[in-house]
């Protein structure tokens, strides 16, 4: 048997037999299962046909509620409302008969006023996409009011098809408050669709556009599930099915927040009314940031309207010259202004170029560069000053002379060394690296504009205008930075991530992004200098004393092609010998910073150290 | 030369025609833009699937030979590698991700399988007589089945076992050889649920072997594996606890569960009995669209069948399938060399049993596997699989007569 010495025919014969067999048990297979096809589709026909059209047994989506944010301190700042949909189901409208009596019924519903509910072209295109998509559910009246969901559930009854959808929206109890922060929801695009990593999500689900619900999208979504429901004749549903799988939705995680909301509702008040601008502040130890406002302020509950209302609101922000769309804390980029003298200085003295007993040419209202005038903002001049008293007077003549001595690299070194120049990695979208750069790059950047590098460049650079750009956000972190000496740390707003039910899944740790290198010398005359600026007299940030605290800061206002005033910088930190929270301020077409941007900064800190008052303060 | 058959030809791209659009048909109440849904990836597959069949059938038939071995090494290593870092999103570790592509070791092992043991059993005759030739080819069976059952994906071992037996038919054994080799799986099935059926079964195994003259020393060792078989899984099926019988039973019989595990097949009866001769029409159906079947476009995609087009679409399909697997089998004949015979059993045994499974399925005759349908349930690593085939055996009926 085990010889191959086979004949060749024999081979053959014994193939042929051998798919004979494998034909026979193809088709004797094929053919029970025809007769038991058979059985089902012709014999038992009827049966199955009532059981099809009995079936009451639905599965149904349940979509995962979305995680909360929260301050550091528990306050819920973003959570969700309910939102009700009035939809068609198509299928449910059996005979010809019953879809023109809804489609009638439907058309005469009004509201109090006597006004129709829904228009007949709108409505006509729904019933004409049911017809194509009878099992998908078409949306009628989106985000409906109690009043709306009252009327079409009194005429439940007459009105078969009809269903209330209850969907989950964001709700932000705080309004405009915090509003850049938190960013909003929408409707996901279909450019989002195509990406690789929204493969979990179906066409009408709402995905985080901008701000925190952007940046942890991942963590607010959670996960859907499904369960088996009965529903009526009408396609109402009645109940779960007992015994069916039943998949529970896992909502969201909970964000932490390192926002304080108290100071968050000081800020947002203590700006004046009307102005642009941005406020920040953070804590220089770690980067925990309590306050960022932006102005002019956006509504966010605008984006979980209706269709309708939301594109009416959307083309009224959008289109707002004022751009409030716009986070400027992070994507607004100003010229310094005076706040960075303090890189001037601190460059300068950490390279020994000047020293704390370096004095130059007396300020008498300007100084003459070659063929240029360049002015000082006191037209009557300050004397002569030191670097201390320059800063605390932030006195232009001293510091164009300083500057041209130091040298525009050792300013852009300092700088880059605090976080200018680059994005600091907020857990934010859109956040702007500003602008600080050397003289080929310089070059480059105005090539097409003819602008060549020249070195009186350089006294615009170090009284922080020119071609310096920097965020509300880097200019706050660079202070605070500045002023703990122990390293810049990456502002951001994420602190925990808890579950649902609160439980802690990570914590986040702070993340040094630059050593922030300076020696004490250096430190400790730059500081003395904001010290001074804000305490002393003649110091130019006087309204942003807070007794009992060593505050230190430094003001700004920059000129601007975009009005008559100046824009209004201050940048503080406090307490300076242990720095607890470094706030920035810019206002823009304000006045001066000293006049303007000091006082809210004054209010903040004032809130942050002395919490028991904040009633009086807001008063 | 042989030509080219056209029988052939045309029931493939028919039952590839009726996938597409049924899987249109089951998926179409998503709200998708037209290339993310899964109609449009089928077809995207399919591209994907026939080219690949196209470069098949123009390689030279002997290469088969020469990366026979090699590329079951291969899949061997790519199913310990699932083991550990496979893709937990699916459940079970049946993924490997390679270079942005996600497929299935396991369906890679199919084609390397066949390819591997075809070229052994074409080399070395096997009989039960002689227990040494069944080591090596026994040793190839058991390392992927294995590595396939610890996934744990029964359906797939299950596909390698009928595939062997097909092969060992056609390299020498006898039906009465394969029945005397498969009696202690037998016997450990039946001991469990029926003593009747299991006596029976018994006493048949004693009087065949004696009947066709088995020695002596076989008809020992058979009778021993039997008996001790069926005792080790009667006092193992006693001492399990009876939540774990009834998943067993259940699996055996989903119809005992009705709400769990039977609903699917309750629904999928439901459905296919509801569409009567002619069916209720494209894309109508309430039993697909509104009810339940969660894999009516993977796993239950008969189903949509047997609902929208009836008796008359279901005895269509079944006939196209019919058509497809005796024109493949009878390639065997037009070829006397056994390595092209045993690829092109093996291949029609792999397509065969995975339609046969799949569609007893639906209508409540065998167990809910995962088993996929050829040419018509919606997934990529699967059309690929069964399109390299379909390769294969026109490569076979074309190049298969001068292979050395």
């Amino acid at each position: 048997m085990l010889s191959n010495s086979q004949h060749p025919e024999d081979i053959r014969l014994e193939t042929n037999l051998k798919t004979l067999v494998f034909a026979f048990v193809c088709v004797i297979s094929f053919a029970l299962l025809l007769v038991r096809f058979l059985q089902l589709q012709y014999f038992e026909y009827d049966n199955n046909l009532k059981r099809a059209e009995e079936n009451r047994t639905r599965k149904v989506n349940i979509k995962a509620n979305r995680g909360y944010i929260l301050d550091r301190n528990g306050v819920v700042l973003v959570r969700n409302r309910p939102s009700y949909q009035i939809s068609l189901l198509y299928n449910s409208l059996k005979s010809k008969a019953d879809k023109d009596s809804v489609f009638n019924r439907l058309l005469r519903i009004t509201n109090q006023d006597g006004k129709r509910l829904l228009d007949s072209a709108a409505l006509a295109f729904s019933f004409e996409r049911g017809r194509w998509q009878k099992f998908r559910y078409q949306r009628l009246i989106e985000d409906a009011s109690q009043e709306i969901v009252a009327l079409f559930e009194e005429r439940a009854e007459e009105l078969p098809g009809i269903e209330i959808l209850i969907e989950s929206r964001r709700d932000y109890p705080f309004g405009e408050y915090g509003a850049h922060i938190f960013g909003y929801t929408g409707e996901i695009s279909e450019q989002e669709l195509e990406l690789p990593e929204n493969s979990h999500y179906v066409m009408g689900d709402r995905i985080g556009k901008k701000g925190l619900e952007f940046s942890y999208e991942k963590e607010f979504r959670g996960v859907n599930g499904f369960r088996y429901v009965e529903v009526n004749a009408m396609g109402r549903e009645m109940g779960p099915v007992e015994g069916m799988p039943f998949v529970k939705a896992i909502s969201g995680n909970t964000i932490v927040t390192t926002i304080d909301w108290k100071l968050q509702e000081i800020a947002e008040q203590a700006i004046p009314e009307g102005l642009k601008g941005a406020v920040v502040a953070l804590n220089p130890q770690n980067g925990e940031i309590y306050v960022m406002v932006s102005r002019p302020p956006l509504d966010p509950n605008i984006f979980s309207l209706e269709k309708k209302e939301l594109h009416k609101a959307w083309a009224s922000v959008a289109l707002d010259t004022a751009k409030p769309l716009t986070n400027r804390a992070i994507s607004g980029a100003y010229a310094p202004g005076s706040v960075f003298k303090i890189i001037t200085a601190a460059a300068g003295l950490e390279d020994n170029v000047i020293t704390e007993h370096t004095k130059y040419k007396s300020c008498m209202g300007g100084y003459k560069f070659g063929n240029r005038y360049a002015k000082c903002h006191r037209a009557s001049g300050h004397g002569m000053l030191n670097v201390i008293g320059a800063l605390r007077e932030s006195c232009n003549v001293f510091f164009y002379q300083a500057g041209l001595d130091i040298g525009n690299r050792r300013i852009g070194e300092m700088g880059r060394n605090f976080g200018l120049g680059a994005t600091l990695g907020v857990d934010l979208p859109n956040e702007r690296a500003g602008q600080l750069i050397d003289s080929a790059a310089y070059e480059k950047l105005f090539e097409r504009r003819g602008w060549k590098w020249s070195h009186g460049e350089v006294l615009n650079i170090a009284i922080g205008q020119g071609a310096l750009l920097v965020t509300p956000l880097q200019q706050t972190a660079m202070m605070g930075a500045l002023a703990w000496g122990k390293g810049l740390y990456r502002p951001h707003f994420l602190k925990e991530i808890r579950s649902p039910e609160g439980d802690l899944i990570k914590e986040i740790p702070a993340r040094k992004i630059s050593e922030g290198r300076l020696s004490e010398r250096t430190r400790e005359l730059v500081l003395k200098g904001m010290y001074e600026a804000v305490n002393a007299p003649g110091g130019t940030a006087r309204r942003a004393i807070v007794q009992g605290i060593k505050v230190g800061g430094k003001t700004g206002s920059t000129e601007n092609p975009h009005g008559d005033k100046t824009h209004a910088w201050f940048a503080a930190v406090a307490p300076l010998d242990a720095p607890e929270i470094a706030v920035g301020v810019i206002l823009e077409n304000a006045g001066g910073g000293g006049a303007m941007a000091a006082p809210v900064a004054q209010r903040i800190l004032h809130a942050y150290f002395y919490p028991d008052t904040l009633k009086q303060v807001v008063k | 030369m042989k030509k080219i058959d056209w029988l052939f030809m045309t029931s493939l791209f028919a039952l590839i025609a009726i996938g597409i659009a049924l899987v249109y048909s089951a998926t179409s109440n998503t709200d998708l833009i037209w290339y993310r849904t899964e109609w449009f990836k089928q077809i995207v597959h399919f591209s994907i699937g026939i080219l690949l069949a196209v470069v098949i059938v123009f390689l030279p038939a002997r290469l088969w030979k020469n990366i026979a071995y090699f590329s079951y090494t291969l899949a061997i290593i790519a199913l310990l590698f699932v083991m550990d870092s496979g893709h937990i999103s699916k459940g079970a570790g049946r993924w490997l991700d390679i270079a942005g592509f996600r497929f299935q070791p396991s369906e890679f092992a199919k084609i390397a399988y066949l390819l591997a043991s075809s070229l052994w059993l074409s080399k070395h005759r096997v009989s039960i007589l002689y227990p040494k030739t069944l080591i090596v080819p026994g040793f190839m069976f058991i390392v992927p089945f294995l590595l396939v059952l610890k996934q744990p994906n029964l359906s797939t071992a299950l596909v390698f076992t009928a595939m062997t037996l097909v092969q060992f038919y056609w390299a020498g054994f006898r039906f009465v050889d394969l029945f005397l080799f498969i009696s202690p799986v037998v016997s450990v099935i039946l001991s469990a649920t029926s003593a009747l059926y299991w006596n029976i079964l018994i006493i048949c195994v004693f009087f065949v072997s004696i009947k066709f003259k088995f020695p002596i020393w076989l008809i020992v060792l058979v009778m021993m594996l039997d008996v001790g078989g069926g005792f080790v899984s009667k006092m193992m099926w006693n001492s399990i606890e009876d939540h774990q019988r009834s998943r067993i039973l259940t699996f055996l019989d989903p119809m005992r569960d009705p709400k769990g595990e039977g609903y699917q097949v309750i629904q999928s009866q439901v459905a296919i009995g509801s569409g009567g001769i002619f069916g209720k029409g494209f894309g109508e159906g309430s039993q697909t669209n509104l009810a339940f079947l969660p894999e009516k476009h993977t796993d239950f995609i008969f189903s949509v069948l047997g609902e929208q087009f009836g008796f008359f679409g279901v005895f269509i399909v079944l006939i196209l399938f019919c058509i497809l697997f005796l024109r493949g089998i009878m390639i065997c004949r037009l070829h006397t060399d056994s390595f092209v015979n045993l690829v092109v059993s093996g291949a029609c045994t792999i397509l065969f049993f995975h339609t046969l499974v799949n569609v007893a399925m639906t209508i409540g005759f065998m167990p809910v596997t995962g088993l996929p349908l050829p040419f018509l349930s919606y997934g990529g690593s699967f059309v690929i699989t069964c399109m390299i085939l379909i390769g294969l055996l026109i490569n076979m009926r074309l190049k298969g007569g001068n292979i050395y």
